[in-house]
């Protein structure tokens, strides 16, 4: 298969199972917003070293906030639903409680899995708290010096998909990357899905496990990097200099499939020789996107 | 039809204490055994609710009564869940000690709505009650939680000991609003008067308000307008001779 040139593997992307919360932030401007969504999603890349995995999902209007402010959701995600607890308390307490004029909401009030977030917050209240119950769902206002900082008590999580992926392989680092660029900016702001590494592309995709220290949970995919093709087990075409990788979390398989494809598409551009994806044979992962398939439109 | 529609058969020329209607379960009892429930009527002593109102539709968790029920008492008293929605008037004590579901009075609503019944320690603790109208003397005395909205005028001693919850006027406050609170809140939209016993903090804009006024706005159709979701609050901590740890939020114009 080829779309414009570009040749896409036979190959699939395998991903995992991973919890996932929806973080909605308000405030009174997109500034101070933007503020906290962007340091509550900070440093959460890969589970591997960050605990969790985050991004901003999209921007909301002021009509699709709960406080008719200007907003963003943030998609969350952990391996674990004790794992999600500890996350969410500790960023939305450090960064969230922390930035002013915002507000903290869940974003997935059907999720039967309700996770307890803003119970545990109100205790930096100090016993000055105060709880109010609106609409059936439980907030808590907390004092702080510029005024209350208010955030849900209780955080709805589902089942979601962490590492959905596609590797672009090109002929030279600027090909790789206004390829890669180009794919993030088609897949920014798709509902239900983040790429939560950074402007959406990895440069270091990884193998698992290390040939030297048995301790690391991961190292570099030495059979995609260009600089080893003479001295490892290349899996790269002839003519590769530079490869990218984009990863896709996200709510459910359809949500990451539709966003693969619509990246795909936007990668295939001149010099860009083919698109792959990682996998680990398919023992590891339960959710497998087959490129083709996708870009056939059949995709999981 | 998919809701049930209580329609008053029989002019009440008589004060009647319905508090024993809308006690679970009703949300699963159909029309025939709603109809069956007691209402103790000041001079005919104890009828069935179908004795006094006509019963059709379909119960599906909510009902509609019909009829100038200004001298039904207690109605909703106890209710735990459901939506209960009174279309024009009622009587005393309507929702007293409610727990949960919904209570919604399109027409004014006598004394202590919401309120504990007399002897008893606390009111509504759960739920919203929604009187369009006017609101009779001590709405919400002894209220634990909940939300009780009045969407007129309020009588004097609103909140009245509240022990915590929310209670929401859209028109005048009466005398003493929020008197021995202990944690609740009493939000203002219009002007009042903080008791003595209260003290003044500081004037903020109040983020949870904008949630809540805007459910009362979507859901009850309540007029809430911009003003009172983008405004400033004075905020009064109170009542002093109890806790303290309740307030009065009183829109402050721009």
């Amino acid at each position: 298969m080829k779309i414009r040139g570009v040749f896409i593997e036979d190959t699939f992307a395998e991903a995992f199972t991973m919890r996932v919360a929806r973080i909605v932030i308000t405030g009174r401007s997109p500034r101070w917003v933007r503020a906290a969504a962007l340091k509550l999603t900070g440093f959460a890349t890969s589970v591997i070293g960050c605990k969790c995995e985050a991004g901003i999902e999209r921007e909301l209007s002021a009509v699709e906030t709960p406080d008719g402010r200007p907003g963003v959701s943030v998609l969350f995600m952990t391996m674990s639903k004790e794992d999600m607890a500890k996350r969410l308390i500790e960023r939305i307490g450090q960064t969230v409680l922390t930035c002013p004029t915002t507000a903290c909401y869940d974003g997935l009030p059907a999720a039967g899995d309700r996770v307890a977030v803003g119970s545990a917050l109100r205790f930096f209240g100090d016993g000055f708290q105060i709880s109010k119950v609106i609409g059936g769902e439980r907030f808590w206002r907390i004092p702080v010096m510029e005024g209350e900082f208010l955030v849900q008590e209780k955080f709805g999580m589902l089942k979601g998909v962490g590492g959905g992926n596609f590797l672009i392989l090109a002929r030279s680092p600027d090909a790789a990357l206004a390829a890669a660029e180009a794919a993030a900016d088609a897949m920014a702001s798709r509902p239900g899905t983040i790429l939560p590494f950074p402007g959406g592309v990895v440069r270091s995709g990884s193998k698992v496990g290390s040939r030297r220290i048995k301790s690391m949970i991961a190292s570099t995919n030495d059979a995609y990097c260009p600089t080893l093709r003479a001295v490892t087990q290349s899996a790269l075409p002839d003519g590769v200099n530079s490869v990218l990788e984009i990863v896709i979390n996200g709510t459910d398989p359809p949500a990451i499939s539709a966003a693969m494809k619509a990246g795909i598409d936007a990668a295939c551009r001149e010099d860009v020789i083919s698109i792959s994806a990682g996998n680990y044979g398919g023992k590891l992962g339960p959710h497998h996107f087959h490129l083709r398939t996708i870009m056939n439109g059949t995709a999981e | 039809m998919s809701v049930l529609v209580a329609k008053l058969k029989i002019s009440l020329d008589q004060r009647g204490d319905f508090g024993e209607v809308f006690t679970p379960p009703w949300t699963t009892l159909d029309a025939g055994g709603l109809a069956q429930r007691p209402v103790y009527l000041e001079r005919d002593g104890r009828v069935a609710f179908g004795d006094v109102f006509e019963l059709s539709g379909s119960p599906d968790g909510s009902i509609r009564l019909l009829g100038d029920l200004g001298r039904a008492d207690r109605l909703a008293a106890g209710l735990s869940d459901g939506t209960v929605i009174i279309e024009g008037d009622v009587g005393a004590e309507a929702g007293v000690g409610m727990a949960g579901g919904v209570l919604e009075v399109k027409g004014d609503a006598g004394p202590r709505a919401g309120a504990a019944p007399l002897g008893y320690k606390r009111g509504m603790s759960g739920g919203e009650l929604i009187v369009h109208g006017d609101a009779g003397v001590e709405a919400g005395a002894a209220m634990r939680r909940g939300v009780l909205a009045i969407g007129g005028s309020a009588g004097d001693r609103a909140g009245l000991s509240m022990i915590a919850g929310t209670i929401i006027l859209f028109g005048l406050a009466g005398k003493d609003p929020g008197l021995w609170s202990k944690r609740g809140s009493v939000v203002a939209l219009k002007s009042i008067e903080p008791p003595l016993t209260y003290a003044y903090a500081c004037t903020y804009q109040p983020v949870h308000l904008r949630v809540m006024l805007g459910r009362l706005r979507t859901r009850f159709e309540l007029p809430v307008q911009r003003k009172h979701l983008t405004g400033s609050y004075r905020r009064y901590s109170g009542d002093m001779a109890e806790l303290g740890r309740g307030e009065i939020l009183a829109w402050t114009p721009p």
